[in-house]
């Protein structure tokens, strides 16, 4: 009988799948709680945002006339954005799974063609950079199917054309990640970005300038006024977007016109089969000279006589730096904490990928905000107001747990292999903690005080308001700090290098957990809390339950973990 | 069966191998010896095909690492000093992986792993998920792995590091029975005394240049140090400390 031996690409998928496995089934083996956590989140967010999504479109729908040009719009703009935040999402995660992968160089130094490499990683990227996305819009479509009341092929066609759909920003994504790679070191990169951002923030500042319109305007023309205030979003329907492609297919089937829908789909079908071939006939040999490049380059500056020179100051024996002699001048930083401090900022500024994916999630929390006053421009209800401010503060902190469970989070489990350098420093591992606390703390509160006070000042808001949204969010910083570095401590995990790794875990998702529901409590309390409520005539007895909800919530949310924490690392055994 | 021909690789400004020309035929064991930084990794990662070189050109088998990629690696293996494993995969699964990435089937994976297995102790182990085992038994795994597909020339960096006595011994004895029957072996190593009892032929590779080669009594004569291979690496190596080159 004749062997048969497996291809390649079938051995790779087949064994990381059992791994992939293998880490779920360990997950339930190891912690029934966090399973349960994880399904309750899952189940929870999926029939929450399928409850928002219905009602949204229901709500829409009781405008006559206009129901159709709002819903259509609105899923071609939700598409626009998703296609952007997939294009970003496959960037960095192809350039990371590409080209800082143990296993990538692993499996180039064996007898398996570079395309084939390129092909699973390919495959293994668009997975990652996908399964949110999928996650995100299942309950929408399934929202719009039933207020469309759609048949059962509905959902099976646009199972299909959300297939074909990942197909066009993962093959973008890696396109772009093995051309930056080839082209771009770290330090090349990081202005590029830097650069990029600021353009976009002020490109998205003039691209939203207001709109003029008078009361009388808004009374009687209301189509057109519509129409001008949409004039803004018609870049979601420009006909070469994949987007737009998906987007028209998902309306005309959901109409009935099928022949507008297979048209779509075919164009669709056309450019992923297109690109996708594409990707995995010709890139594998780019990919390999990406590879290549970055394992062997040396600055790109030392091409220029000034970046050898800054080069040359750099091999200075230990002179500090610019920004450690800035540190210097804060005159209540020890050495020892100092040195740690910038240690952590070095590290954090050198891993692009990283602070990439925040500079994005703030990056448009930043653009909303300054177009806020456009939108308060138009709002003369106090009650809409309010609302958005404490919507703002909301979002405000969402992004703060998000930043604080990825990124502070893992900073105690990060230090597990080099622990032996600070815990046999004199400085001792509480300090070191109350240090890591301290810069997250310090940094956090830089970005969301000034979202919070850019929020305020763009809805007119009075000074006090803005002192009360003010000390809310430095309370929630606080705390939200403390209970990512507590649960850190508590759940530590030294085995792992990979910071999206190590917060993967029962302790990262518990933190995630634990801060979307403190956010939700908090900004309820706050909002039953606020002196003005109700017109100012909220009685006192509700403000100070209020407020003392906010405060207990905050006290043990924040400080019991943190105190926990510095407790076990008194005893902790290295 | 080893073949690098005037090979240059430049880090931007810095040359991290410059020019280095090396012959190694069938059979021999062959050792480079370096202080840190002398090259000596992107050497083997340029042998290896994981970095393009800046210019020459590399062969294994006497195929051209860059032109004919797969034939090359075919025909060789590598372990590098922390090598890369499926960390939930067992050792068992993880053979097996690596065997049919190699083209071999089930039975050729099951006679060529069960003589490697028993030499190197891995029996206990073979059920066990590999982030459960120690580095050194790690290690033992990633070499079993690469010996079982019975390559024309193994590339080792710094094998020993991890390794008991034991096993230690046990890598040795099969590198030399390897060598006897056809196997390139080359070794990058900080320990002499690996070198000094294993290899046909020793290189001495500093500031990216192979500055010394031959039998350790050759090297003995280059360095005109007469004693161990220690004090002919030290003469040889003995010089200012290495600053990094800064192209002009």
């Amino acid at each position: 009988m004749i062997e048969s031996i497996p291809s390649p690409l079938r051995v790779l998928v087949s064994s990381n799948l059992l791994q992939s496995l293998r880490r779920l089934r360990s997950v339930g083996e190891n912690s029934r709680l966090l399973t349960g956590v994880i399904v309750a989140f899952i189940l929870g967010y999926a029939w929450f945002s399928y409850f928002l999504f219905y009602q949204s479109l229901r709500f829409v729908q009781r405008f006559p006339g206009l129901d159709t040009l709002l819903t259509e719009r609105l899923l071609y703009l939700l598409f626009a954005f998703l296609f952007i935040l997939l294009l970003f999402s496959n960037l960095i995660i192809s350039y990371t799974n590409l080209f800082r992968n143990k296993e990538t160089i692993f499996l180039l130094s064996l007898p398996i063609r570079r395309e084939t490499i390129f092909l699973w990683k390919l495959l293994e990227s668009t997975a990652l950079a996908s399964w949110a996305f999928l996650f995100l819009i299942a309950p929408l479509l399934i929202a719009f199917g039933r207020t469309n009341q759609a048949q059962w092929h509905f959902y099976v066609f646009t199972i299909v054309l959300i297939a074909l759909f990942i197909v066009l920003p993962s093959a973008f994504g890696a396109f772009a990640a093995v051309t930056l790679a080839r082209f771009m070191d770290r330090r090349s990169f990081q202005i590029a970005l830097v650069g990029c951002a600021i353009v976009g923030l002020f490109a998205a500042r003039w691209w939203l300038q207001p709109e003029t319109l008078t009361d009388e305007m808004l009374e009687t023309r209301v189509i057109e006024i519509l129409d001008r205030m949409l004039a803004k979003t018609k870049f979601s329907q420009f006909p070469l977007l994949p987007s737009y492609w998906l987007s028209a297919s998902v309306l005309n089937y959901a109409e009935g016109a099928f022949r507008n829908s297979a048209f779509f789909a075919l164009v669709l079908l056309s450019n992923a089969l297109f690109f996708g071939f594409l990707a995995l006939s010709s890139m594998g040999r780019n990919f390999y000279e990406a590879s290549s490049a970055v394992h062997s380059r040396g600055s790109i500056l030392a091409r220029w006589k000034f970046g050898r020179k800054a080069q040359t100051r750099d091999l200075t024996p230990l002179a500090p730096s610019y920004f450690e002699s800035l540190l210097t001048l804060l005159p209540f930083l020890r050495p020892d904490r100092r040195a740690l401090i910038l240690k952590d900022i070095r590290v954090f500024w050198r891993d692009t990928t990283q602070w990439g994916q925040t500079l994005v999630i703030f990056g448009l929390l930043g653009v909303y905000i300054i177009n806020l006053r456009h939108f308060s421009h138009q709002i003369t209800n106090q009650f809409w107001v309010d609302l958005v401010s404490y919507l703002n503060l909301g979002a405000c902190s969402l992004n703060l747990a998000t930043l604080t469970t990825r990124f502070v989070y893992p900073q105690f489990s990060l230090e597990g292999k080099r622990v032996w350098i600070i815990g046999m420093a004199p400085l001792g591992l509480v300090r070191v903690i109350l240090t890591k606390y301290f810069l997250s703390t310090t940094a956090s509160l830089a970005i969301t005080l000034a979202l919070v006070w850019g929020s305020c000042y763009m809805l007119q808001l009075p000074w006090e308001r803005t002192i009360y949204f003010s000390y809310a969010v430095i309370i929630m910083t606080l705390a939200l700090n403390g209970l990512a570095i507590g649960l850190g401590v508590l759940y530590p995990n030294f085995k792992e290098d990979n910071p999206s790794k190590i917060v993967s875990g029962f302790g990262g998702t518990f933190c995630l957990v634990l801060s979307f529901l403190y956010i939700l409590a908090c900004v309820c309390a706050l909002a039953f809390g606020a002196p003005w409520a109700r017109a100012g005539t909220q009685p006192l007895h509700i403000l100070l339950t209020a407020w003392t909800i906010f405060a207990v919530l905050s006290v043990l949310i924040g400080w019991m973990p943190l105190k926990i924490a510095l407790g076990q690392v008194r005893r902790i055994e290295l | 069966m080893i073949e690098l021909s005037n090979v240059v690789k430049k880090f931007g400004d810095l040359t991290a191998v410059n020019g280095v020309s090396l012959s190694i035929p069938r059979g021999e064991f062959f050792a480079i010896l370096g202080p840190n930084a002398a090259g000596k990794t992107t050497t083997i990662k340029i042998l290896t095909g994981l970095i393009r070189p800046t210019s020459g050109t590399a062969s294994v088998a006497s195929f051209d690492v860059q032109q004919h990629p797969l034939e090359a690696r075919k025909s060789m293996a590598y372990v590098p000093d922390f090598p890369f494993l499926y960390d939930k995969l067992t050792a068992a699964e993880f053979l097996r992986f690596t065997g049919q990435l190699f083209q071999m089937t089930s039975s050729q994976i099951e006679a060529e792993s069960r003589e490697l297995i028993d030499r190197f102790d891995l029996h206990p182990y073979l059920r066990k998920p590999i982030e459960g085992l120690s580095h050194g038994t790690k290690q033992r795994v990633a070499i079993v792995s690469a010996l079982m597909h019975r390559p024309k020339a193994f590339i080792l960096d710094e094998p020993m590091v991890g390794l008991d006595p034991h096993h230690a011994r046990t890598l040795k004895d099969v590198l030399k029975e390897r060598s006897r029957t056809g196997m390139t072996v080359f070794i990058s190593t900080h320990q002499l005394s690996v070198a000094e009892e294993m290899a046909d032929r020793i290189g001495i590779m500093h500031r990216g240049r192979i500055i010394a080669i031959g039998t350790r009594d050759e090297l003995r004569r280059q360095s005109g140090v007469d004693g161990a291979l220690e004090q002919a690496y030290l003469a040889l190596t003995a010089d200012a400390p290495q600053e990094p080159q800064v192209a002009q």
